[in-house]
């Protein structure tokens, strides 16, 4: 019997705050956990010196500005859409929506996820060239969005990236 | 994707078996609790310590799909802000 769609959102949850709180569980459920593979890993050398490099950050911990539409939660597979977070951005514009982590601490402080404040210095102290665009996914994406997420939110990403002359990008899954 | 287009990219990891799975360009694996991947609130210098060592990771790594394991334990550990900022290419 399939399970419902209530039932499953809430199961969600349910793990993702334990996982939270217990690493060593988290660890057991990423052992068996059925991630996308990959053989072919691309790679790309760093062109110039950080000093001299555009950064953008990207997490999946579903970051968004207090005026942008929330991840969506009533889709027990998830959310495949992401966010565009312009490097002005001061954290108090931030927020989360993603019910499956327990969130609390970079809502404290969002440089634990999202480190826009310190790039920010990092790039007034010089050891950046600049900071870019960053972006933001909600990590709990399942079929049939696993699709939509590669075919097109992912390559859209992407391609804003180059349009914008990012030279390196620092992930920070949740 | 993102790095296929040309911009290389640095992933913090929790979980090392899934980054082994998923391959990241370049991962850097610290066994912390989940959406803390750079660290504990308050704590600039873990913060620091953690961009210090994924950007390092960008200019250095060689070897596509590398794992690095700063070995950095939650909490008992003790921080100190990076004194450079000037990296290797």
């Amino acid at each position: 019997m399939p399970i419902p769609d209530r039932l499953r959102q809430w199961m969600g949850r349910a793990y993702g705050q334990l996982y939270t709180r217990i690493p060593a569980l988290a660890r057991r459920w990423g052992r068996h956990f059925d991630a996308l593979t990959s053989d072919d890993v691309p790679f790309s050398r760093l062109r110039a010196p950080l000093h001299r490099c555009r950064l953008a950050f990207i997490t999946t911990g579903g970051v968004h500005l207090r005026t942008q539409p929330p991840y969506r939660m009533d889709d027990s597979h998830g959310d495949p859409s992401f966010r565009a977070i312009p490097a002005t951005t001061p954290a108090e514009q931030l927020m989360i929506t993603h019910d499956y982590y327990d969130h609390r601490d970079a809502e404290r402080d969002m440089n634990i996820l999202f480190p826009l404040a310190l790039g920010r210095e990092l790039v007034a102290q010089g050891a950046l060239g600049g900071l870019g665009t960053s972006y933001s996914f909600m990590g709990h994406i399942e079929p049939p969005h696993v699709a939509t997420l590669l075919r097109r939110t992912a390559p859209e990403v992407a391609r804003r990236l180059r349009q914008e002359q990012i030279d390196a990008v620092l992930l920070t899954p949740a | 994707m993102i790095e296929a287009a040309g911009i290389p990219t640095v992933c913090v990891v929790g979980i090392r078996e899934i980054a082994e799975r998923v391959r990241p360009p370049r991962a850097v694996h610290l066994k912390w609790p989940f959406g803390h991947p750079l660290g504990e609130p308050g704590n600039r210098a873990q913060q620091l310590s953690v961009i210090h060592y994924a950007l390092t990771a960008l200019a250095t790594v060689r070897e596509p799909g590398a794992i690095l394991d700063p070995g950095w334990r939650w909490r008992r550990e003790t921080y100190r802000e990076p004194d450079s900022w000037t990296l290797p290419v």
